[in-house]
């Protein structure tokens, strides 16, 4: 392996002129863990690592900012599992959490680290997308945010630029919504998923009021269903509803094959899921 | 190539290392320290035989940059038994209770039992399975680990002791 230098910035500042917006080997780390795989299997060859570990509050925990809730970049995933306002406010995120990879591993990765890897596989990205999350992002020309929804370009590429880095995860507040996470394995429980499809519904009686569906997983990037919301929003979750946002969601979705599962499969998997996740949320 | 000295505690001592910048734990646990009982097998984080654990808490070795180390604290599968050669009880209940064949994977397994019963001593099947589903036993030891997990936390429990 070619040679490269690990940094230990104390402070954002200075974490960011370790950076360099013209060098893509040069790369910001959490834990380390997607980014230890990515060393060893030779996909990536860094010249720089800065490590952020030494960066404190805003980059760490979890807080309440008025009507939202803000999750500090280096938080560990463990972090955010055992933290009882995350339970509360976002329970889909706390479920979601225990079939995550396991114990060792949520205890170094971390939220930022887990976003900005951009891999379409993974559980929490695709429910920030679906509750309205927004990544905060510093460079050098200052802070900006882009909402989940839109961080992701490609297979592994977000909007994240080299010299840039994730600070800070912020969540609305969803008052009234119910949400699932519905990782879908089709071998062993820590296989990654076929699909991932995460169902976020706040209801009037049994009406849909308002509806964000995203799937992962079988697509290059977390993709919200918008037709398949178009047909349930308003409306009561019915069978027939039910089967007509299955065909929607099946046609908008470019789902791949692969050794999980070939697309007649998955798209199976899609409509089955979009039943089962509504009747799960439908309940309250 | 780059080497760092850097200080940390390994199970229980003050001591340095010199690293290269892409050695992980495991690496250096065995090159500078001859220490074997924490083993990179899938090199993935999935199969749990490197466990170690940092500042308390269970990581996967092979997934921890070396460099990373510094100024922590490393305990691993030798720090556990007395200096008089007494075993922990979690690794005695491993014995008692047969809960191993090869003994290739069993080191991650006491190191991940011991992270469970810090966090709950008196843990239920399910915590048991879902603290362990990142640690496999390809001689399919499971139904003796779990038993001996369950050994451990009662005698650990009818000691008074950790």
């Amino acid at each position: 392996m070619a040679d490269f230098t690990i940094e230990y910035p104390g402070t954002l500042a200075e974490a960011l002129s370790f950076l360099d917006p013209d060098d893509p080997s040069v790369r910001p780390v959490g834990g380390g863990t997607a980014l230890m795989l990515m060393m060893k299997s030779q996909m990536f060859h860094p010249t720089r690592l800065v490590c952020l570990s030494r960066l404190s509050e805003p980059m760490t925990g979890c807080r309440e900012d008025g009507d939202h809730i803000r999750i500090g970049a280096m938080t560990t995933l463990s972090q955010v599992e055992h933290s009882a306002l995350i339970a509360a406010e976002f329970p889909v995120i706390h479920n979601a959490m225990k079939n995550l990879a396991n114990v060792r591993v949520r205890n170094v990765a971390t939220i930022g680290g887990n976003l900005a890897h951009g891999d379409p596989h993974l559980d929490l990205p695709p429910i920030w997308a679906a509750l309205g999350a927004e990544a905060i992002i510093h460079g050098p020309s200052g802070q900006r945010s882009v909402k989940v929804e839109d961080l992701f370009q490609g297979y592994y590429e977000t909007d994240v630029a080299d010299g840039e880095l994730i600070t800070e995860i912020r969540v609305p507040r969803l008052p009234g919504w119910r949400a699932t996470y519905r990782k879908v394995t089709t071998r062993a429980l820590h296989d990654w998923p076929a699909i991932g499809l995460t169902l976020a519904a706040r209801f009037d009686g049994d009406r849909i009021a308002d509806i964000r569906l995203v799937l992962s997983a079988a697509v290059d990037i977390p993709q919200r269903l918008r037709g398949a919301e178009e047909v349930l929003r308003g409306h009561r979750p019915d069978a027939m509803l039910l089967a007509r946002a299955g065909d929607s969601a099946a046609a908008e979705a470019p789902m791949e094959h692969d050794s999980r599962g070939s697309v007649d499969y998955k798209v199976h998997l899609l409509k089955v899921h979009i039943l089962r996740g509504m009747n799960e949320i439908g309940k309250g | 190539m780059t080497t760092r000295h850097i200080s940390f505690t390994l199970n229980g001592r003050a001591v340095t290392a010199s690293v290269q910048p892409h050695e992980n734990l495991i690496d250096m646990l065995t090159t500078a320290f001859g220490l074997r009982g924490a083993r990179e097998s899938c090199g993935q984080g999935l199969c749990g035989c490197c466990t170690v654990h940092v500042d308390g808490q269970a990581v996967s070795g092979c997934l921890f940059l070396a460099d990373m180390a510094e100024g922590t604290r490393i305990d691993t599968i030798e720090g556990l038994g007395g200096a008089d050669g007494t075993l922990d009880p979690v690794q005695q209940a491993f014995i008692d209770a047969g809960a191993f064949q090869c003994g290739f994977c069993t080191p991650g397994f006491v190191m991940m039992v011991k992270t469970l019963l810090a966090d709950d001593p008196d843990p239920s099947d399910d915590t048991i399975r879902h603290y362990l589903s990142g640690n496999l036993c390809r001689c399919s030891a499971y139904p003796e680990i779990v038993a001996a997990t369950k050994l451990a936390a009662r005698r650990i429990a009818a000691e008074g002791r950790p």
